[in-house]
């Protein structure tokens, strides 16, 4: 339904020229709970932006339902935004915030009343109707602000961090109550935010960004579990990094060796989850390596165990812990782990910035 | 806490201090307005309360005109003159930087450094000639003169509530398909109204009040209050003149306490 094609921004000009963004292309479905993660300067608020209209792109196209809106005036665009700060209009009532864009699009009074009252219905706000919006709090604030974005039934709802301003358990109570409104009104979401676990949760795919470019589309399971390169096996989960050099499909690392068909002759980064690292020298078809451990650390469910590998790089696993009896392991004690093949990925580097 | 903030008023003799400007301050005007229930004549000489003067100013025609020019002057110069703040205002907060900014919000305050003889004396060249060529000698150049220099006064304030103002605010009134005017109709306009009217108050006040320019441009037998209040001064010295000043106090007193009340409600 929107499809982006070679957009780009740049900001500034001459020698102070800045590209916000490298001609990203993809496509989001009608439906979809689509996430734009990334670090603060990867791109993902600009463009957020550029799909609201808020600011025209420097090349490269924006096509929603086949018709290409980049020159579009946000005002005429059918897509609506719920700012980071809210931006609600402090000088009118919570009834009067909601019926804004109905009114702006001049539509009869007999339209907007019940779209207002059924809106405001809809986030749990109808006994708030006349209250100023100056008057309430965040997590109220924050759900005006979505009724006031959902009532001129947008073909794309954009949302720029709106959690970020919210207490941890008011976050997780929007976290859930975002995602019913969105099936609820099967709407298309384009939501923007750096928290990684946010992104997980609720999304349907995310975008990862970083320097302008999409990094990776996935969905959160598959980023998880098969990460594109290195940026994005960083940014998403923890993970541990070992260098190697490959020969014919084999890598060595840390004095260890272990046939990865995937890997390319030369130096090769490998990548292993905390919690895939076996600390046992009995798993099948793994890397076995020879560790110390350095540091024990209790995390509640489980411990992180951080260990030193002969060539001095650092390694991190994590164990559950079981209910009786502690782990029979203690710092400063010398064993042989595991690192099995299913778990442990080549990884590129990223697409760094031109 | 551990350390007591610096509070000014906890220092010793902050009160006394206070009081004694207050005092200052306020005494000559307190003054002023005692002796405008003076029922003598002569200025300064106690013979008892009255409000005689006030009746005798209230039937004076002189006084009438003079008041009644200074209502139409102060009016329409600060009507005329808040427009233009407003415009300048939002073409100097609402746009992208451009060339030449600084320069135009030099010499949009530029009237505050002028001294103002000396925008008097420039003036009543122009305007001699110009009444010499026209024939012209009604109240349009004294407008003309104290919308100049209201500008910078209806500026200010106009401008600092723009500054203040969340920019998001207006972005997201088009992202709600709001066209350019209905925003600025609808979101910023509304925002804007308490910075408007204490700008439109200052001007009022200011153009109210001016004695040097009105006093050089005005034709003979046009009055304004001050200059009125001044050929009185140098002519006759009765308590009247009080009674006049006193009014002229209260209705000063009026318009900055009521844009006081209208800009905090607002908020």
């Amino acid at each position: 339904m929107l499809d982006i094609r070679g957009l780009s921004k740049r900001f500034g000009y001459g020698k102070g020229e800045v590209t916000a963004l490298h001609e990203v292309s993809f496509s989001i479905a009608e439906g979809e709970f689509f996430t734009l993660l990334g670090p603060s300067g990867c791109g993902k608020t600009t463009l957020l932006r550029l799909i609201a209209g808020f600011i025209g792109p420097s090349g490269g196209s924006l096509v929603l339902d086949g018709k290409d809106i980049a020159a579009m005036p946000p005002n005429q665009r059918p897509v609506n935004t719920v700012f980071q700060s809210y931006a609600l209009f402090p000088h009118m009532t919570v009834g009067q915030n909601v019926a804004f864009a109905l009114e702006a699009q001049g539509r009869p009074k007999s339209e907007i009343d019940p779209a207002v009252e059924k809106m405001l219905t809809l986030v749990q706000l109808l006994h708030l109707k006349n209250r100023k919006s100056s008057e309430l709090s965040g997590g109220q604030q924050q759900r005006v602000a979505l009724a006031r974005a959902l009532v001129a039934k947008p073909r794309i709802l954009l949302l720029d961090e709106p959690l970020s301003a919210l207490d941890m358990k008011l976050r997780k109570d929007m976290q859930i109550e975002l995602k019913r409104l969105q099936r609820e009104t099967g709407l298309t979401f384009i939501f923007v935010t750096h928290d990684q676990e946010e992104a997980l949760t609720m999304s349907d795919r995310i975008a990862v960004m970083s320097g302008g470019r999409v990094q990776q589309i996935a969905t959160p399971r598959e980023l998880y579990d098969r990460p594109a390169n290195r940026f994005v096996a960083g940014f998403i989960g923890e993970s541990n990094f070992l260098s190697g050099k490959a020969t014919g499909g084999v890598v060595e690392v840390a004095g260890g060796r272990i046939a990865l068909p995937d890997a390319t002759d030369g130096a090769v980064t490998l990548m292993i989850r905390p919690e895939h690292v076996v600390l046992s020298a009995n798993a099948p078809d793994a890397l076995q390596l020879e560790a110390t451990i350095a540091q024990l650390v209790f995390f509640g469910t489980d411990t992180h165990v951080h260990l030193t590998l002969s060539d001095g790089e650092k390694l991190v696993a994590r164990v559950q812990n079981a209910l009786h009896g502690g782990l029979s392991l203690n710092e400063g004690d010398r064993i042989t782990i595991s690192l099995p093949d299913k778990a442990l990925r080549v990884v590129k580097d990223e697409e760094i910035a031109a | 806490m551990s350390k007591r903030s610096f509070d000014v008023t906890r220092l010793p003799g902050t009160a006394v201090i206070a009081m004694t400007c207050f005092v200052i301050l306020y005494i000559p005007m307190a003054i002023l307005v005692g002796y405008s229930f003076n029922a003598g004549k002569v200025i300064g000489n106690w013979e008892g309360a009255s409000v005689k003067w006030y009746g005798a100013a209230l039937q004076n025609q002189a006084f009438l005109n003079a008041a009644l020019n200074s209502l139409i002057l102060a009016t329409t110069a600060s009507v005329i003159s808040t427009l233009f703040a407003t415009m300048a205002a939002l073409a100097t907060t609402r746009t992208e930087k451009f060339r030449g900014e600084g320069a135009i919000h030099i010499i949009l305050n530029q009237p505050l450094m002028v001294p103002e003889i000396v925008l008097a004396i420039a003036l009543v060249i122009i305007v001699g000639q110009i009444k010499q060529m026209t024939g012209y000698t009604g109240l349009g150049f004294l407008i003309a003169a104290h919308t100049t220099f209201c500008i910078p006064f209806a500026y200010l304030p106009i401008r600092a509530r723009l500054e203040g103002m969340d920019l998001s605010l207006e972005t997201a009134a088009a992202d709600l398909y709001a066209s350019r005017f209905y925003t600025f109709r609808r979101v910023t306009l509304p925002l804007l109204a308490p910075g408007i009217l204490s700008g439109f108050m200052l001007a009022f006040v200011v153009s109210l009040d001016d004695l040097i320019i009105s006093d050089f441009l005005k034709s003979p037998g046009q009055d304004t209050l001050p200059t009125y209040l001044m050929g009185e001064l140098k002519r006759n010295l009765t308590s009247e003149i009080y009674a006049i000043s006193s009014l002229l106090l209260l209705l000063s007193v009026l318009i900055v306490a009521g844009s006081w009340v209208a800009t905090r409600k607002k908020d």
